[in-house]
């Protein structure tokens, strides 16, 4: 028999992260029943209820913009980075038995679980905006292309997020109970309902070291030029959090690869 | 072939390093041999078998594999409990960069498991006999020159069995099997060669026989 040529690597990587992917969106789209509903309603149900809450108490304009609008962008933003963030994290645990083939390494689980998220939540954010436009509301982003790029930042520092996550809890159990629990206080010290103007100065410098809120403002101003975003600001600040993480958690990925199979 | 050079292997555990399971195993398979493994619980068996996979790596030494191994095909192992036989299978066929003729691939996985209607039901209410039919038929679609497979042909019954063994003589003149089972008839049926794991070190048998005699001569009466 005559040996054959070995694939090339980047051949195989390509394959195994196409694999990946549609398995990872068939498990998700369509695991249970309706489950692709449940993936809609949720951010949809989550939305409403707090538009609701604060017509409720007439609330009308935050930061020179309709309330709704700066919840439905805060919102759409912040699902951006948490759901990838928290579906990259569990990546490595749930995806044990693919460990089996060993063309399929623990980072691709994490990188393609990062991927189908940030994929569905594009879907999901297009929905939800069309039904706010018809519905009347000013959701037309002033500039699309900013709107894209904070998006994007946000969904990169979920994936950092997701990497080094996806380690520190499948090495250490109780560092991913922790991370686990940051996650509620991060929904509010990231500025998703309430304004981080209110909260004076040395303790709102503190609140701007988390690079989300610095995204979900980011996305508010490009959805309206006129919003009186935080002067801090900075989707610079964005994307040099993402790339830090990343490159931790790929670090983390590469150092622990053996760990992280034979769990 | 696929060359074993004086490999350790010890697991961490949650009280630091665990004891030595490997200790100097150094190995040449030649092709198209069977080869079967033997050994106590414990002796290291699924763990070599791991190492050969290459879905582990050695605490210390080094394995070679100089041609296409397939995955150590297990009872439990490999498939995702919620996705359906197809599903798994159709996974399969494109992390083996087989994207261009999944249709083919499929008819002949589906042929050789013969599970049937459950071909379409999620794996998790398969039997471990039809999880080891199934992990069989689609390993054999990708043409590997090594199989090697956890226990896997002793949860089939006889009839899978049969089959499967006409296969591997089929196959004899370009792939060959490494084998672990605790069944001497298993061992018997497919395998010529056979390895002994003892105390953390391998004794090769060109015989399977005398591997046998030597694993069942060992043991205390």
């Amino acid at each position: 028999m005559v040996a054959r040529a070995p694939r090339p690597p980047l051949a195989v990587l390509l394959s195994v992260w196409r694999a990946l992917f549609l398995r990872e969106a068939v498990l998700r789209i369509a695991r249970e029943r309706a489950a692709w509903l449940w993936l809609l309603l949720e951010p949809v149900a989550h939305i409403a209820f707090l538009i609701f809450l604060f017509t409720a108490i007439r609330l009308r304009v935050v930061g020179g913009i309709d309330t709704a609008v700066w919840l439905i962008a805060g919102l759409l933003a912040f699902f951006m980075f948490r759901r990838p963030a928290q579906r990259a994290m569990g990546a490595v645990d749930a995806n044990q038995v693919l460990f089996t083939y060993r063309q399929v390494k623990p980072v691709d689980a994490v990188l393609m679980r990062a991927a189908v998220e940030g994929f569905l939540m594009t879907v999901i954010a297009v929905l939800v905006l069309a039904c706010a436009g018809f519905y009347g509301l000013a959701v037309v982003p002033a500039d699309p292309l900013a709107t894209l790029a904070s998006f994007a930042g946000l969904w990169l520092v979920g994936l950092g997020f997701g990497l080094v996550a996806s380690v520190a809890s499948e090495l250490v159990p109780e560092a991913g109970r922790l991370i686990g629990v940051t996650m509620t206080p991060l929904y509010f010290f990231s500025g998703v309902i309430f304004p981080l103007d209110r909260v004076p100065q040395p303790y709102r410098d503190v609140l701007m070291l988390n690079p989300v809120a610095h995204g979900l403002e980011a996305t508010r101003l490009a959805f309206a030029p006129y919003y009186r975003a935080l002067p801090e600001t900075s989707l610079a600040y964005l994307y040099a959090c993402a790339l830090a993480a990343i490159l931790l958690g790929l670090a983390l990925h590469r150092r622990f690869e053996t760990s992280l199979v034979t769990r | 072939m696929i060359l074993v050079e004086d490999v350790y292997k010890r697991y961490h555990t949650l009280h630091g390093p665990g004891h030595w399971v490997l200790q100097g195993v150094t190995l040449s398979i030649p092709p198209r041999v069977n080869v079967g493994l033997l050994g106590r619980n414990g002796a290291g068996k699924s763990t070599l078998l791991r190492l050969i996979g290459g879905i582990d790596q050695p605490t210390r030494g080094r394995v070679e594999r100089r041609c296409r191994v397939s995955w150590p095909m297990g009872r439990a192992g490999g498939m995702v409990g919620a996705l359906s036989g197809r599903q798994n299978a159709r996974f399969l066929c494109r992390v083996h960069g087989h994207e261009d003729d999944i249709p083919e691939r499929m008819a002949s996985i589906e042929d050789f498991a013969e599970l049937g209607e459950a071909f379409d039901e999620p794996v998790s209410t398969y039997s471990s006999g039809m999880r080891s039919r199934l992990q069989f038929a689609t390993s054999l679609a990708f043409d590997f020159d090594v199989y090697i497979a956890d226990e896997a042909i002793s949860a089939g019954d006889a009839a899978f069995r049969k089959k499967a063994k006409r296969v591997f003589r089929e196959l004899a003149d370009h792939a060959s099997l490494i084998l672990v089972s605790h069944s001497a008839g298993t061992l018997k049926q497919f395998c010529s060669a056979g390895v002994l794991l003892e105390r953390g070190r391998a004794r090769w048998f060109d015989d399977v026989d005398d591997a046998i005699g030597a694993y069942e001569g060992g043991l205390p009466a």
